[in-house]
């Protein structure tokens, strides 16, 4: 299972979605076009690479349907990772209360806390453990509180950086997820330390994040994740 | 050394091209043509990086020379240089020296502030030939962003145009080679030196330089260069974080191009470690919601161990885990383990426990995971089930969970330990190429046959067989006034190929808590064979670790074979040691012995040892062998470097890359190459070792 179903690539967002979204100020160079590369370097394999492949054959990646993901029958979250080149689609790997666990065919996973990003694994630059805002907070306008990451650096030492953070409701808004519109309240949060700051947005359906542009770590940059099937 | 080298220089290349930030702030300080911080030909008073690593090969000429420097800590940093000179005899026919090593020293006093610039006093080539030795004081400034000025005041051969006096007396001759030339240290003619860095573009930078050192060996002396000028200029490219290139116009007549590969042990290629996500850890049901799955009777049924230890193996082998033992109570498991393929030890630690959340009955609560290194349990790190279950998701999970675990001597395997799928006697062999570096930049490519059959944990035959295909060997007899103990070494690569490299039987055991043994008989490194025994005291969280060592050894036939009769010469030698972590990755130990050629004295080394695995260090053996006797270089001393192969492709391994580079050698202070030395075999599970990789548990 799965195994086709995550090989298979939507059609690439560009850079400017994420740049888009991203009105907030974040920590230089997160988004450099080089670290993708580093990406190759790295072998992460994200499934990106099946489409590099696909496309110096000749052959352009074909968009994939929601149709098509959904004949699978199972929960389907999109992640692109811009500092890897990848656009994938995950499946579930574990599911603690209300903190599931989301995994690639190749074993990079990510882990969110209703749909708040507070793990990765298998990045490089990963997010080894964090705090994150409940979905009560993050649609409730100027609330404010403090969040921590802690990532594991280059140097296999733990880092730890200390954020507060404001969240702002920019609004309602109709979004469209692979074929399908979502009426959502569209917030923006904004993180601040004394040595930068990050952003991240949601997109939420009722209570239930259904996009999102979370910030990583530095060099991981932004991620955006789409619930795409329930 | 081993090597597949092939992928630690593509990745090496790779980070070049691949790592580069958009751009830089501030000046970085850059490197001369002999790889140390500086301009041209001359210092400058700044420091690389903490920790920082280049590789350097500059040319002026008929001069190359290649550079190998560390920035050791924020302020010292060393560099050893192999260097070649075309044209040699020139003046002097016949005279064919062609070669040379040396090492410098230097030390940051001041680092840049507002006012203050950065100075740097520094020693060139203070063992060797003195063809380099020289002694500075510099200081460099940045004014503004783009520019940086350096003035500074030069001995030696930095003293040797245009001085201004000799200010601390004159320099005396050179004394024996290979001796730290103290006296002569900042003694005789002074010379200033200075110049300018102006970074024209983020990436071009230009460089002028007034350079006091004038020549005279390879002008007036060997005739091999035409120095005209005291003025320097030079053009440098700075190619992402890693990589630097440079062309000059140097001493008015010559051409001059450098090239520098700058790495950061701290920084992987990959910005962090690769390899897939661990899988999660099973929660059990809540004791309320399922009392029956608490029900410890399961220990009762005969079949429970086999079918744990199967399903464990299964686990555990998608990370190159092995399963040595198995115990288990109805609240207690102790897993004993190899970890064959992972890194880090915590990480090894980390999936054991996941794989046990995942197949122990609800009733058992705690963990003890004992790794196993040589058959020695090396520690034992016990986890409380609900403690992993409860933090697997939960911030800074990293330090909540060192508080709890407990991590102490790994004890014997309980006697209960079961072995349905029994992973001895387990064999082993591979046929690998094999890259050696047996003189700078004389490499050579082979191929290795190795074996290794586990009789039982802890005793172990082993063999390896070496043939080079690609490489020369300049078999000189050795002069040595010692016993040739190692100075032969080029007649054992000639006379022997292949040649039986090791054939060894060793038994490595844990006599009492906190005390770790070994013995090893056979054919113990290439040079030599005997007996070689080694018992070891150190305690699973003490930086201190003591041991002795006793060999008996018979030098070996050079052709590689089976013989001993060659040489006709036995020995016994022997080291009481001490080991020491001083925190932060520093690395001491002394050796106080008896050496292969029968001589009496100590090493001192010191390492540096990054947490993602890297090391880095130097030593020193001084004994009662005379600076004759020795041969050039007086005693014996060098720097050793590994780097871990993951470190540069991110994937699961082991493996690392590194050679030990001296400037010269001799017979004195030579130490048996035997295997599996116990220190370096159990350290990466003490707590010196796990604690700052820790976060490497939930990875």
């Amino acid at each position: 299972m799965g195994q086709g179903l995550a090989l298979k690539i939507l059609s690439r967002l560009s850079a400017a979605v994420i740049a888009c979204a991203l009105v907030v100020g974040c920590d230089k160079a997160q988004l450099s076009p080089m670290m993708a590369t580093v990406g190759t370097l790295a072998q992460a394999s994200l499934v990106q690479f099946k489409e590099k492949r696909a496309q110096s054959a000749g052959v352009a990646a074909k968009p994939v349907s929601r149709a098509e993901i959904e004949a699978y029958g199972i929960p389907i979250l999109r992640a692109v990772v811009e500092f890897r080149g990848a656009d994938v689609l995950l499946t579930l790997a574990d599911t603690k209360g209300s903190v599931q666990t989301w995994t690639t065919t190749d074993g990079t996973t990510f882990t969110l806390r209703d749909g708040v990003l507070i793990q990765t694994r298998g990045l490089g630059p990963d997010v080894l453990s964090a705090d994150a805002p409940t979905v009560g907070q993050l649609l409730q306008n100027g609330a404010t509180y403090q969040r921590r990451y802690f990532f594991l650096g280059a140097d296999d030492q733990v880092s730890r950086r200390t954020y507060d953070c404001t969240v702002t409701v920019v609004g309602r808004e109709t979004i469209t997820v692979v074929e399908r519109n979502h009426s959502v309240t569209h917030v923006k949060e904004a993180c601040t330390r004394p040595q930068g700051s990050i952003g991240s947005e949601y997109w939420i359906e009722g209570n239930k994040i259904r996009r999102s542009v979370q910030s990583t770590s530095g060099l991981a940059g932004l991620i955006l994740f789409e619930r795409v099937v329930d | 050394m081993l090597l597949p080298s092939r992928h630690l220089l593509a990745s090496l290349v790779c980070t070049t091209v691949l790592c580069s930030a958009p751009a830089y702030a501030e000046m970085t300080p850059s490197l001369n043509l002999s790889g140390g911080t500086g301009l041209i030909d001359m210092p400058s008073g700044e420091a690389q990086s903490d920790g920082a690593f280049t590789f350097s090969v500059g040319s002026v000429g008929p001069i190359t020379r290649t550079t190998l420097s560390f920035q050791i800590s924020e302020r010292l940093s060393a560099s050893y240089h192999f260097q070649t000179w075309r044209d040699w005899d020139n003046v002097i026919p016949g005279d064919d020296k062609i070669s040379d090593k040396s090492l410098d020293l230097r030390f940051l006093i001041v680092k840049e502030g507002e006012v203050l610039p950065a100075v740097t006093i520094g020693i060139n080539d203070f063992t060797g030939e003195y063809a380099y030795s020289a002694e500075y004081i510099a200081a460099t400034k940045s004014l503004g962003e783009r520019i940086k000025v350096t003035a500074g005041l030069g001995w030696g051969r930095f003293g040797s145009y245009d001085s201004i006096g000799s200010p601390f007396g004159d320099r005396p001759e050179n004394g024996v080679i290979g001796r730290p030339n103290v006296d002569q240290w900042f003694r005789g003619e002074a010379a200033p030196f200075g110049g300018v860095e102006v970074k024209v573009t983020d990436t071009w930078t230009f460089k002028g330089e007034y350079s006091s050192d004038t020549y005279t060996l390879e002008d007036d002396e060997r005739g091999i260069i035409d120095r005209a000028r005291p003025f320097n200029f030079g053009l440098e490219y700075q190619k992402g974080p890693n990589a630097r290139y440079g062309l000059y116009y140097v001493h008015g007549t010559e051409i001059g191009f450098a090239l520098h590969l700058i790495l950061d042990p701290k920084n992987r290629a990959t910005g962090g470690v690769m390899g897939a996500a661990p899988m999660a850890v099973k929660s059990r049901p809540s004791r309320a919601a399922d009392p029956e799955a608490y029900d410890g009777e399961w220990v009762t049924q005969p079949d429970a161990g086999p079918l744990l230890q199967k399903n464990l193996d299964k686990r555990l082998a998608v990370d190159g885990i092995v399963i040595d033992s198995l115990s288990y109570t109805a609240t207690t498991v102790q897993i004993r383990i190899r970890n064959t393929r992972i890194d880090a030890g915590s990480q090894a630690i980390g999936r054991t426990a996941r794989a046990l959340s995942h197949l122990m009955p609800a009733s058992v609560e705690v963990f003890e995971i004992v790794p196993v290194v040589n058959g020695m349990g090396a520690s034992k790190v016990t986890i409380r089930r609900s403690d992993l279950e409860e933090l697997e998701y939960v911030a800074d999970n990293t330090t909540l969970l060192r508080e709890r675990v407990t991590i102490t001597d790994a004890g014997q395997a309980p006697a209960t330990a079961i072995a349905e799928t029994d992973p001895y006697p387990d064999f082993w062999w591979g046929l690998k190429p094999a890259f050696r570096l047996p003189q700078p930049l004389q490499p050579e490519v082979g191929l290795r046959l190795s074996a290794n059959y586990s009789i039982r944990p802890g005793l172990v035959i082993k063999g390896s067989v070496y043939g080079r295909l690609v490489g020369d060997v300049d078999s000189v007899a050795s002069g040595s006034l010692l016993q040739p103990v190692r100075s032969d070494g080029a007649r054992y690569s000639d006379n022997g190929n292949p040649a039986l490299e090791e054939l060894t039987l060793a038994w490595y055991a844990r006599p009492a808590a906190d005390i770790y043994s070994r013995f090893t008989v056979g054919y113990l490194e290439r040079m030599h064979a005997g007996v070689s025994g080694e018992l070891l005291w150190k305690r699973v969280d003490n930086p201190l670790g003591l041991g002795v060592e006793l060999n008996y050894t018979y030098q070996r036939d050079t052709d590689g074979v089976f013989g001993v009769d060659e040489y006709d010469y036995d020995v016994v030698t022997g080291h009481v040691s001490a080991y020491y972590d001083f925190g932060n990755g520093y690395l001491g130990q002394i050796d106080v012995g008896r050496y292969l050629a029968g001589d009496f004295g100590a090493t001192v080394s010191l390492d540096r040892i990054f947490v993602n695995g890297w090391r880095i260090g130097a030593f020193a053996t001084v004994t009662d062998a005379t600076a004759e006797e020795f041969g050039e270089g007086a005693f014996d001393k060098g720097v050793r470097f590994s780097v871990p192969l993951n470190w540069a492709v991110g994937n699961q391994t082991k493996q690392t890359f590194g050679t030990t580079l001296r400037p010269s050698g001799g017979d004195g202070g030579a130490r048996l190459n035997v295997d599996g030395r116990l220190y370096d075999s159990i350290r990466d599970y003490h707590t010196e070792a796990l604690d700052p990789e820790w976060g490497r548990v939930w990875r």
